[in-house]
């Protein structure tokens, strides 16, 4: 599995706008918290693999999808911190305090928005082939030149 | 005379074209519909709003990438929920040959109970099993259904099979179409070998060899009608950047055959201004789905083996069917629980689990609405007879992966972690509220149900629209309850038997 590649779908019409700057932001403080371990966040390389690629995949799956991530998103940064006593976005907070507000978040009623979020980022998080490896997902079937 | 595939993005300027029959939408039903019209000599034209995704790619596709070319809004489309119900994940295909790109290719005919109750409650005499029975094998025949062997199925669905038996419950096999399938488990992402023979390799081929035209990234607004005939399709094509609409599209038709799919049906019909409004649009039924996840001690390795190869109905009479399946490692990462170290560390046994689902047959708490923009919203409103029986499936397979040796099992609660088995039986699920329910559904049916009157249908038994000349509807749209399986073959038989009833009816001039 290439890390760079993406499929060109020859039948596609080109020039769909992907992630703004902002939510590219929120999206990847997430990601930092969500697939941080004891030994630290992810590396950078990584957490840009994932922005690039959740850009691509917005650009082409259409505004209603970009809609309903950018809604999980933003209520995210705006309501996790509040469950730590915090006023302000997300984004903002230094790592661990950004784990405390997203387990709360988590548990909360409003656990639907992080699992809209998640959903997004883990099913590109895990196509990465450093990620796959670890999971022990051997690419079976995938057809993709290096 | 030979067709072709057009993609209406090269096009500059309205496109205008005639034809005897238009058919909008390239899924199961109106692929269907367009092949066996295609091959009696009439001039078709299939109009198509995805991008059209030839076979190999399919094999050089992560599944994400699947999803943002050839899903639906990148899978991310949801029922509302109304009342006590779960938001519903209803994931649908975008592209030339529609869903069936992306089912697991799972065939059943329609069970007969369903039929006694469609003949009982709305009339349709004619769908009987002996009814029905040519059309069927007719399409079985087209798409190669045959069972799946028991020596393709996945390790995750080994050892379901492995506690069901143990408990006593009859597992049987899955029939599919596919032909010269190796069972590398990825049938819902578009087959990477073309051995499932989803529409766009078992029939367009056929259509376009018989002089079908196909049109990818042709959008439907409006049928036109004229003095109670549909006379044509009017909408945009869709070559401004990111696939925006752009230039008109006209097509002048002398028969209109609507297979956009029940979650788009309705609603063009609706901007159309046809179609009964106590049942357009209303009693959508979607097979609300649940998946259960199991950690075993040894490596499963889930994603080797058929996708989906064994089923049990052994819990019809409580309409509910359990079936394999499994999902792509990403969309496991994402059903496990925790935010850091916590959730890394559950993500990293995603080799070591197996994973089986049940669908609930419902009684039809859907409704298709107007959206701010296109696209519908879908509101679902669970009923309580249905709502009652989520923590029976979840019961069911959780216990079933315990009689295998589960040590934990992952339900679909959001956010909670494993449960071993003593956890697991003192939970009370009844008491989870349906706003923390994880529920998926792949099988909207029914928003534009056929009847034998127009008092209870928006078609007729042969597809018509009632009172409007020429204007049929050929997707799950007409199927107008609930089949409690997968629904891809029952669309097929019942488009077959449409286009073969239209075949004898002559079409008037264009108009």
């Amino acid at each position: 599995m290439s890390e760079a590649v993406r499929v060109v779908v020859p039948d596609e019409v080109k020039g769909g706008s992907g992630l703004s700057p902002g939510a590219r932001v929120v999206a990847l403080a997430l990601a930092e918290t969500l697939f941080s371990t004891e030994a630290g966040p992810p590396p950078p390389e990584r957490l840009a693999w994932l922005g690039d690629d959740l850009d691509d995949f917005f650009a082409h799956a259409g505004g209603r999808s970009r809609g309903v991530f950018l809604l999980c998103i933003t209520a995210i940064n705006l309501v996790a911190p509040l469950f730590i006593g915090r006023v302000g976005s997300f984004a903002s907070l230094p790592l661990d305090e950004r784990h405390t507000a997203l387990t709360r978040f988590e548990a909360s009623p409003a656990g639907l928005a992080f699992f809209g979020a998640k959903a997004a980022l883990c099913i590109v998080w895990y196509e990465h082939p450093t990620a796959a490896r670890e999971v022990g997902f051997d690419g079976l079937c995938l057809k993709r030149s290096a | 005379m030979s067709g072709g595939y057009y993609s209406a993005r090269d096009h500059v300027g309205a496109l205008r074209l005639d034809c005897d029959v238009v058919v909008v939408g390239s899924g199961a039903g109106g692929s269907v519909v367009a092949t066996e019209l295609a091959a009696s000599g009439l001039r078709v034209i299939v109009l198509e709003e995805g991008p059209r995704i030839e076979g190999p790619l399919h094999g050089q596709m992560r599944p994400s990438e699947s999803m943002r070319h050839a899903w639906r809004d990148g899978a991310f489309t949801a029922a509302v929920p109304l009342g006590d119900t779960p938001a519903i994940n209803v994931t649908m295909g975008r592209c030339v040959g529609g869903s069936s790109v992306l089912t697991g290719g799972v065939c059943f005919r329609v069970p007969g109970a369903v039929l006694h109750e469609w003949q009982r409650e709305l009339g349709l005499e004619d769908y009987s099993e002996a009814g029905l029975d040519p059309y069927v094998r007719h399409v079985e025949r087209a798409i190669h259904v045959e069972e799946v062997p028991v020596g393709m199925r996945s390790r995750s669905t080994a050892l379901f099979v492995e506690g069901a038996e143990r408990l006593g419950v009859p597992i049987k096999a899955i029939r599919r179409n596919t032909k010269d399938c190796n069972g590398c488990g990825r049938c819902n992402f578009g087959c990477p070998h073309g051995a499932k023979m989803s529409v766009d390799l078992s029939y367009l081929p056929r259509a376009v060899a018989h002089g079908a035209d196909v049109w990818s990234h042709a959008l439907v607004d409006r049928v036109v009608t004229r003095n109670g005939r549909a006379v044509g399709v009017v909408g945009r094509i869709l070559n401004r950047p990111g696939g925006a609409p752009g230039d008109r599209l006209e097509v002048r038709a002398r028969r209109v055959v609507v297979a956009a799919g029940a979650w788009h049906t309705p609603s063009l019909l609706r901007r159309s201004g046809v179609g009964h409004p106590r049942w357009l649009g209303r009693q959508m039924t979607l097979h609300p789905g649940f998946r259960v996840l199991a950690r075993f001690a040894r490596p499963v390795r889930g994603w080797q083996g058929a996708l989906q190869s064994a089923y049990t109905d052994a819990f019809e009479h409580e309409g509910i069917t359990l079936m394999g399946l499994f999902v792509p490692t990403g969309v496991l990462g994402a059903t496990m629980p925790g935010v850091g170290a916590e959730h890394v560390a559950a993500a990293s046994q995603i080799g070591h689990l197996a994973m089986f689902g049940g669908i609930i047959h419902d009684s039809g708490g859907g409704s298709v609405h107007r959206g701010p923009g296109r696209e519908p919203v879908v509101t679902y409103r669970m009923a309580p007879g249905d709502r009652a029986k989520i923590p029976r499936v979840i019961t069911l397979l959780a216990e079933t992966f315990f009689a295998a040796g589960a040590e934990e099992v992952f339900i679909p609660v959001l956010g909670l972690r494993g449960l071993d088995a003593d956890a697991f039986r003192k939970t009370d699920l009844a008491r989870v509220p349906a706003s923390r329910i994880e529920c998926a559904s792949q099988h909207p049916l029914g928003s534009a149900r056929m009847g034998c009157s127009r008092e209870n249908s928006v078609v007729d038994p042969d597809g018509r629209v009632w009172d409007t000349r020429e204007l049929y509807v050929a997707d799950g749209s007409v199927v107008p309850t609930s089949l409690g399986v997968n629904p891809q073959l029952s669309i097929m038989t019942v488009a077959t038997r449409f286009a073969w009833r239209m075949r004898e009816r002559a079409l008037p001039p264009l108009d």
